[in-house]
């Protein structure tokens, strides 16, 4: 029992919580708006390979967050203009560009990297403890002796939460995914907003693939990803399109993976792979309460057609 | 996500026949001249010829009766993934998990292969029993989803992408565990016996007969999708679901069947994988085949026989981009950007001569 309410634990956990809650809010804002972005794992990918080939050319885990940020919003821009401008299948259009970025990922890698006997690595993300709340006792090394992407994923929560549900962008924005016709009538830009909100997006779900080199492992192996988009996609509906709901599922599944690394130290005698598969086991088992009454943005996945009878 | 959803957006293409064959035939070119540009910029960049890589990937995949006859190993596999693809997106369902009902089905059809062969069992009876416990292996695991999505409403795609990660490690499991064979150092099983494997069709070429059993699936699928009740039950879920019920398509029936029947199909490739080709259960046994068999079944529109076309061209893709990964050493996965390339040109072409 001292193992599940572990300090280190709860610590990891929110290291571990990162990718997870800001590729689901990056899809949030994507599928508020009326798309479905299916190469979320893939974009992941490419945001990985990003940050940290430019984290480790430029020795800056700046530049390295910006270029993983970048790389996805150029996925997801090509997405947009496939799914609002030439109104193709999401579903279909993301299926295929989801392979098109795993198999760029290790592309990239070898043309800059080359092939060599040692994985090159970078430091991860330093704590940076926030002064006098990082002493404070119990709470102090859990919640605020972390890098600075657990901070600011934690804010960005706050801050799309107050975009989506306090400000009249929001509320514009919500129209676009809920009926586009409406919008439109009411003069509200509805293509420009599924682009900027599907690249917003994108950068988001880049930047949460590029902490996974820079905040965890230190280096970049392929499929290191581990379907941790498709857990965010799944995060989304989980979290009712909400963000602080989806804060409380990116916890969830992150307990789940850091317990399953803790567990690993502990049961020597249990095959490490049964462990590894916990959190997709886990996941199986939370879709099924997720499916109950769960209701995506009317307009999700249509694509809006002005000339379209109503 | 629901079922509630537009159903001209679930289905990525319908199954109908085109108006201009050679205008699509273009736009299939088209696709290839790109991704073979992309290619060469890659191939340049890793630093490698593009002229002498290219010629390699022809000779190795179509130069040779040894290579034609390894391209038709890989078929096999592509195509029986393929035609899962097809059988499931028909209906509607999008069954992402092909790669784990592979390995369910490799692992079923490597028990198998090790409970009956020591039984002594012949050749005749032990061969078609691997080949349908694989069968069984990967309808079963095909089975989750089905279930979950008939009963609870579960959308199919996270289900099927979470037991790809579970088959993974159930097969590195026992690869390495149970089963492991110590002279190899490597995750892999001990070799099945002799009895349990595909008798060869070129033996001079190192064909095996899974080839002749791919291009059976594919007579069935096309036969069941076009010719029978069930399989215009199928597509009118696909199609339309809520008119599909409306005009009393069990739809229970139909979304237990089309998935348990696409698991079945990637099972039975991962039987023959293992039966025809690599003798053993291996990690890695499938590079992807269920990923690329979703490209295939967009490019083929979900028609199984150009399905078999098109998973021809996948498989010298794939055997050309093996030998480049050790001519110039492109990594293994490096093929799925040019197969991606080509999809998304094609959607691309499409989407824009539609406007």
């Amino acid at each position: 029992m001292t193992l599940l309410f572990d300090p280190q634990l709860f610590r990891l956990t929110l290291v571990v919580m990162v990718p997870f809650l800001i590729a689901a809010l990056g899809e949030l804002l994507t599928e508020r708006a009326g798309v479905l972005n299916v190469a979320i794992e893939g974009i992941m990918v490419v945001g990985a390979v990003t940050g940290f080939l430019v984290t480790f050319s430029a020795h800056s885990y700046g530049w390295g967050l910006l270029a993983a940020m970048g790389a996805g919003a150029v996925i997801a821009a090509v997405l947009a203009y496939f799914c609002v401008t030439l109104r193709a299948s999401q579903l279909t259009v993301g299926l295929g560009l989801f392979v098109f970025c795993v198999g760029l990922g290790s592309l990239l890698y070898r043309i800059v990297i080359g092939v060599r006997l040692m994985a090159p690595q970078i430091r991860t993300l330093p704590p940076l403890p926030l002064p006098g709340l990082s002493s404070l006792p119990g709470v102090g090394p859990i919640l605020f002796t972390q890098n600075a992407l657990v901070y600011l994923a934690l804010l960005l929560t706050a801050a799309v939460s107050l975009f989506v549900f306090r400000t009249s962008w929001g509320l514009r924005l919500r129209a676009v995914g809920e009926n586009p016709r409406a919008a439109d009538v009411l003069g509200i830009g509805v293509f420009a907003s599924r682009y900027v909100f599907t690249i917003l997006g994108g950068a988001l779900i880049g930047l949460a693939g590029g902490y996974l080199p820079l905040g965890i492992t230190g280096t970049y192996s392929d499929g290191m990803v581990g379907g941790r988009g498709w857990i965010a996609l799944m995060l989304v509906i989980f979290g009712r399109w909400t963000p602080s709901l989806v804060l409380l599922g990116a916890l969830l599944f992150a307990y789940i993976e850091a317990l399953q690394f803790k567990v690993a130290l502990v049961a020597k005698a249990v095959p490490p792979q049964f462990l590894l598969m916990l959190p997709y086991v886990f996941a199986i088992l939370v879709l099924i309460k997720v499916y109950q009454g769960a209701a995506a943005p009317e307009a999700i996945m249509r694509p809006y057609d002005r000339e379209e009878r109503a | 996500m629901t079922e509630t959803q537009a159903p001209s957006a679930l289905l990525p293409l319908p199954y109908r026949p085109r108006r201009l064959p050679w205008e699509q035939a273009g736009i299939y070119a088209l696709g290839v001249v790109v991704a073979l540009l992309i290619g060469g910029v890659a191939i340049t960049l890793v630093g490698g010829d593009v002229r002498s890589a290219y010629a390699t990937v022809l000779r190795v995949s179509l130069g040779s009766v040894v290579g034609v006859g390894q391209t038709l190993n890989k078929v096999t596999p592509l195509l029986l993934a393929t035609l899962a693809v097809v059988l499931s997106f028909s209906g509607g369902f999008f069954n992402i998990g092909v790669d784990g009902q592979i390995y369910l089905g490799a692992i079923f059809a490597t028990g198998a292969a090790f409970a009956f062969g020591a039984l002594g069992l012949p050749r005749v009876v032990l061969i078609p029993a691997v080949l349908l416990a694989g069968i069984a292996g990967g309808a079963l695991y095909a089975f989750i989803p089905a279930v979950l999505r008939a009963v609870f409403a579960v959308n199919e795609i996270f289900v099927t992408v979470m037991l790809n990660f579970v088959a993974l490690f159930l097969t590195e499991y026992l690869a390495t565990g149970p089963w492991n064979d110590p002279l190899a150092g490597e995750a892999i099983t001990r070799p099945i016996p002799g009895g349990a494997t595909l008798p060869m069709l070129i033996p001079r070429a190192g064909t095996h007969a899974g080839i002749l059993i791919a291009l059976g699936a594919v007579v069935v699928v096309a036969w069941l999708l076009a010719r029978t009740v069930l399989g215009y039950q199928i597509r009118a879920v696909g199609d339309n679901p809520r008119a599909a019920r409306i005009g009393g398509v069990p739809i229970t029936v139909i979304t237990l069947f089309a998935l348990t029947a696409s698991g079945a199909l990637a099972g039975l490739a991962g039987a023959v994988e293992v039966s025809g080709f690599h003798y053993r259960l291996i990690l890695g046994l499938t590079p992807g085949y269920g990923i690329m068999a979703i490209l295939i079944a967009v490019l083929a529109r979900q028609h199984p026989v150009g399905a078999a076309v098109a998973a021809f061209f996948f498989a010298v893709l794939l055997v050309g981009s093996d030998s480049l990964q050790r001519s110039v050493g492109l990594p293994a996965s490096a093929v799925f950007v040019f197969q991606a390339v080509i999809v998304l040109t094609v959607l691309l072409a499409e989407a824009l001569r539609k406007r």
